[in-house]
């Protein structure tokens, strides 16, 4: 039960890439290859497993709920394609047909 | 001027740095001199910081004596993999998408570096966000193995592995996530440890799936491994998963019970390089310590588990990369065609296969049957683990199943990729700490063995590993990099 190329371009959207005609072939051959091999685990019997989710368990720190000094925005924007006034400049998101969701 | 201390440990370095032997800017020098010879052969480095270098060395030679002495990396020259980031060098993660990236901090054990006196000689070529076992997957150029240039060094940490095995540093920093400090250390005849995970800060280490991966150190003995490891220890408070500081469990001396893991043995692994760890076993039985048959049962499950928690944090982890904040942008008319076109100009193939993975296992539908379920086959990884260390001190296998292989060998399958990290990723599903340690050779080329400890017990482990050095010493230099 392998991926279709419909699912996989499902799967790009979400991840936000974009696949080309000739790169579906081969991200379909190495996806199910991959896909095929993990489904082993499902040989497994996890009922009364619990998953783990940290390796070491330990409290989550917490710290004092004082304000401190952060990255200034000068330094927080220096890496930026476009910046204006001190923000990250984007193309225009409304009115524009794929700023949506998705499907 | 003495030559060739490119050739000396980094313990070594610092002595005679503080003895006054030798000044810093000499180290620096002979060192910056050696990796100009010998790295256009190899391409270690994506960036190499000689004036950095050079002005931080000067710095050094107006230190007092004191002043050396408390700084443990005084004198000694490191390298840092290009995924953790520094703010006075460039950052790329050998990906097009960073290909410009200053990062406005440095990580906390670049700090830590410098603040032990360590001198930054640059940054090191990696596979593109540590995704890969050969650093072929670099955006920029590749690495070659020291030892055979037709031969890949390993990988995500080829850079730093090559770097100090061919005597570019003696020590460097790597990351490894399943495996990607101890198989290039392996493959290029040299030391790699992956700490417990937490008891190094991942601040800074340019994120790739978060509860695997850890920094740590590599160099030619374990010494200077150790040396390197204790000053990166520690908690910090900018990383919630660091662990607080505990007292190290007691190391108990010799002669220990050494567990044998059957399943690493078994199907894969090339006979050649069985035969290395064999005879490398008996040499510790015939030290003295007790070698036990034991099972890991469900080490067969581990590349699966893997494959799966690893790209499914990378999908999210690499979510940040959308051309708005910083890195590559590729320009477009709407918002998500920018995102778009950002992600398909500037991650590489085996980047993008791995968001591809990662987004499908934990996309609606999915998520049980993938990701939950490889969460659940990691918790009986673990106690595999946990029932082990209940008999033994310490878990003994090979770092790879095989040795370096040819560039490109690998690169129709990326599957046949992934089976090369079976004996690794365990003690990254576990948190547990290992190192590799080189073990002998097979056709010249350099077999790792590995050495596996419980959690948080990784003093002991650098103790057990600076112990069996003596029954295999550390390799000398490749004859290519020697003049």
């Amino acid at each position: 039960m392998g991926l279709t190329d419909h699912e996989i371009q499902h799967v790009a959207r979400l991840a936000r890439l974009r696949l080309t005609a000739d790169e579906l072939p081969v991200i379909r051959r190495d996806l199910n290859r991959v896909l095929e091999y993990v489904s082993q685990l499902q040989t497994l019997d996890l009922a009364n497993v619990e998953p783990t989710m940290h390796v070491v368990k330990s409290e989550t720190p917490l710290r004092h709920d004082q304000v401190e000094p952060s990255l200034p925005v000068l330094e927080a924007t220096r890496n930026a394609a476009q910046v204006e006034e001190g923000m990250f400049k984007v193309p225009r998101i409304m009115d524009s047909e794929g700023g949506g969701a998705g499907e | 001027m003495s030559n060739r201390l490119w050739t000396e440990e980094a313990v070594r370095l610092h002595e005679m740095f503080v003895a006054g032997k030798v000044s810093c800017e000499e180290i620096v020098q002979d060192h910056l001199e050696h990796l100009a010879a010998v790295d256009p052969g190899i391409g270690a480095f994506l960036h190499v910081a000689a004036d950095q270098a050079l002005a931080q060395a000067k710095e050094a030679d107006r230190w007092s004596t004191e002043e050396r002495q408390m700084r443990p990396l005084s004198g000694v020259p490191i390298a840092v993999k290009d995924n953790i980031v520094t703010q006075r060098m460039p950052t790329t993660a050998a990906s097009r998408m960073l290909e410009k990236f200053y990062a406005p901090y440095n990580a906390t054990v670049v700090e830590k570096l410098y603040a032990a006196g360590g001198i930054l000689m640059g940054k090191t070529n990696l596979d593109e966000f540590a995704m890969g076992s050969s650093t072929e997957h670099s955006a920029f150029h590749p690495t070659r193995n020291p030892w055979q240039r037709d031969r890949v060094p390993g990988g995500s940490s080829g850079g730093s592995a090559a770097a100090v095995a061919a005597g570019m540093v003696p020590i460097a920093l790597g990351s490894d996530t399943g495996g990607s400090i101890r198989q290039p250390a392996a493959y290029c005849g040299i030391v790699g440890m992956k700490p417990t995970y937490g008891r190094v800060s991942r601040y800074g280490l340019i994120a790739f799936a978060s509860s695997l991966d850890q920094i740590g150190p590599m160099a030619r003995t374990v010494r200077d491994a150790a040396l390197l490891y204790h000053v990166i220890e520690g908690p910090d408070a900018r990383d919630a998963t660091s662990l607080p500081l505990t007292a190290s469990p007691p190391t108990r001396s010799g002669p220990w019970r050494i567990g044998v893991p059957r399943e690493y043995f078994q199907e894969g692994i090339d006979p050649r390089v069985g035969d290395v760890i064999d005879r490398y076993l008996r040499r510790l039985s015939d030290a003295g310590h007790e070698i036990r048959d034991l099972s890991l049962p469900h080490t067969r499950y581990a590349v699966a588990t893997y494959y799966l928690i690893a790209p499914a944090e990378a999908s999210s982890n690499l979510a940040r990369y959308d051309g708005v904040r910083y890195g590559f942008r590729c320009d477009a008319r709407d918002l998500v065609s920018l995102y778009e076109r950002t992600r398909d100009e500037g991650f590489g193939p085996e980047v993008k296969r791995r968001i591809l993975l990662g987004t499908h296992a934990l996309s609606s539908g999915y998520y049980d049957a993938y990701y939950l379920t490889a969460q659940k086959v990691r918790t009986l990884i673990r106690q595999d683990f946990d029932a082990a260390f209940n008999a033994v001190d310490f878990v003994v296998a090979p770092t790879t199943p095989d040795v370096a292989f040819r560039f490109g060998e690998r690169d129709d399958d990326p599957l046949k990729m992934y089976l090369g990290d079976i004996y690794t990723v365990t003690a990254n599903l576990a948190g547990l700490p290992a190192i590799s340690l080189p073990a002998g050779w097979v056709d010249g080329l350099p077999v790792g063995v590995q050495w596996m400890a419980r959690p948080l017990f990784d003093n002991a482990l650098l103790d057990a590993a600076q112990a069996a050095e003596a029954l295999m010493p550390p390799f000398q230099f490749p004859q290519e990099v020697r003049e």
